[in-house]
């Protein structure tokens, strides 16, 4: 569907803003863009858009976007839907004109029916005449994304969608993007510096940092992989030492469920197998986009620990030893 | 009864002169900064060259006192109009100096649309007449009928000037009478009919933006 080889992109010719990035995105998934200000994040999203121009290739349904001269590129751009962080709206046309300034540009027809079953679907019937200056930010996004997916586009660009709304409305924006992409099957780019993002709706995930790829692939393996990485750059938590703590002198080890494992006590009856007995120092869960996510910090005591552990290794997502 | 019907006649000249140079200076002044606005955006080495050239033409223009451009117009007035008195041969000088004026506050008008204005017309495909009658223009509309206010008024004080070279109106009567043959009484009309148009042009183009300007 989506195929990006080997991007890079610099201003000057010599700093690079962008520096080799790949990825694939098939038909239907959701890729979440993140990474901290300055990473590249709105960069790479406008090296997509081609509002700037990038080395590299990128393929969509197996055309190299880069090579297409202006006038080709334009007619391109019906099948790309963009929804920007400011909305970027037009504050002298309604809600209902906004929204069909696509389909009059494309010159299509029957304008008001697509329009209005747009507005349907993003829940804005009751402010179509609305003007911008007097809807919320969760309506303005949603004329905003209503907008980009009008023309029935095969990919869909969403720049920071949530950044400026408070986290209710930010959920309601979440759900509309998962409706949309079940929906019409609409491939989805979303741009992000929120966590919370990405786990709720993403089934893939592109870090970046200092305009690299750090990461690129499944969700739930980027958050049992990277989370000491990711409670230093987006949660500034401290990343407790639990070696330090003296207790007892019990082993401690740090659990990760994920999927099915979450809803099975795999622990409690490995645990009297072994005739172990375990701690919580910490415990937490959360819903990833596909499977719930959890995490276990536990203390552990008992004669048979090396067996214990290697046995509960193969029922959990991952194991790893914090102390011996 | 004489003297009235010479302030009527005066007023209405001046009247004349402002909109009819304002009109022309519109009609021109705002393709200028569209002009000078698509150039200054662009990347292409083109349109930094072409934005160079007007940028340069605009501020020699701009420099000219109005006075000495009247007189630097006057073999164009002849050619365009036949005569260089009169308040049509005013509208010729006016127009020139108001033109370049147009511009320029058109540009800053349009500089003040947001960037990602222009990046989503270039998202949704638009060319640049598309994105010019979509998007340029009707977002900052409210700001453009407050340049043409601005300039009306500009253009009522050059008419004064104007008058003082022959181009009739108000400004005329005030030198001929007030200066000329100490009536101060009809130099007095003659400013309080001034003070009105102003006001009346400043009212209605405040009350038009506030009409447009959707808050």
């Amino acid at each position: 569907m989506l195929e990006v080889k080997n991007l890079n992109l610099t201003y000057d010719g010599k700093n690079y803003v962008l520096k080799d990035i790949s990825f694939k995105l098939e038909k239907g998934e959701i890729l979440g863009i993140i990474g901290l200000s300055g990473a590249g994040k709105s960069s790479l999203l406008k090296a997509l858009n081609l509002l700037e121009k990038p080395q590299g290739e990128i393929l969509f349904n197996n055309i190299d976007l880069t090579q297409l001269s202006r006038k080709e590129l334009r007619k391109f751009r019906k099948k790309i839907g963009v929804a920007f962080q400011h909305y970027n709206l037009l504050s002298r046309k309604t809600v209902f004109e906004n929204i069909s300034l696509p389909l009059i540009l494309n010159k299509e027809n029957e304008i008001e029916k697509k329009v209005s079953n747009v507005i349907k679907k993003v829940g804005l019937e009751h402010r179509k005449n609305a003007f911008p200056a007097h809807l919320s930010g969760g309506e303005k996004q949603r004329v905003s994304i209503a907008r980009a997916i009008v023309s029935n586009p095969d990919i869909l660009f969403l720049d920071e969608p949530t950044s400026a709304l408070d986290p209710k409305t930010t959920e309601k924006i979440l759900e509309l993007i998962l409706k949309i992409n079940q929906d019409m099957k609409i491939s989805t780019i979303i741009v992000t510096h929120e966590m919370d993002v990405i786990k709720r709706i993403c089934d893939k995930i592109l870090y970046l940092k200092n305009g690299k790829v750090h990461y690129f692939g499944e969700v739930y393996r980027f958050f049992s992989e990277f989370e000491k990485e990711l409670n230093e750059e987006f949660y500034r938590d401290i990343n407790y030492n639990y070696g330090k703590l003296k207790l007892k002198n019990g082993k401690i080890i740090k659990v990760i469920f994920y999927g099915e494992s979450v809803g099975k006590p795999v622990l409690n009856k490995i645990s009297k197998k072994y005739d172990i007995t375990f701690n919580i120092l910490y415990g937490k869960i959360e819903d990833l986009k596909n499977a719930p996510f959890g995490k276990l910090i536990l203390e552990i005591e008992g004669e048979k620990t090396n067996e214990f552990i290697n046995d509960l290794k193969e029922h959990v997502y991952a194991l790893e030893v914090l102390r011996l | 009864m004489n003297i009235l019907n010479e302030l009527i006649k005066a007023t209405l000249e001046t009247v004349y002169m402002t909109f009819f140079s304002g009109f022309l200076s519109v009609i021109f002044g705002i393709p200028l900064g569209i002009i000078l606005y698509l150039t200054s955006i662009s990347q292409l080495k083109i349109s930094k060259v072409i934005y160079r050239i007007f940028d340069v033409i605009i501020n020699i223009f701009r420099s000219i006192p109005f006075i000495i451009l009247i007189v630097l117009v006057i073999p164009l007035t002849k050619l365009i109009v036949g005569t260089i008195i009169g308040p049509k041969s005013a509208i010729v000088s006016l127009t020139i100096a108001a033109i370049p004026f147009m511009a320029r506050l058109s540009e800053s008008t349009f500089k003040s649309l947001p960037k990602e204005m222009i990046d989503t017309a270039h998202t949704l495909g638009m060319n640049n007449f598309e994105f010019i009658a979509k998007i340029l223009i009707p977002e900052t509309l409210p700001k453009i009928v407050a340049n043409i206010t601005l300039l009306l008024i500009n253009l009522v004080t050059y008419t004064a000037i104007a008058g003082a070279v022959g181009a009739g109106g108000l400004g005329a009567m005030a030198i001929n009478y007030g200066y000329q043959r100490f009536r101060l009484d009809i130099l007095m009309y003659d400013l309080i009919i001034l003070i009105l148009i102003t006001q009346i042009i400043q009212f209605v183009g405040m009350k038009i933006e506030k009409i447009i300007d959707i808050k």
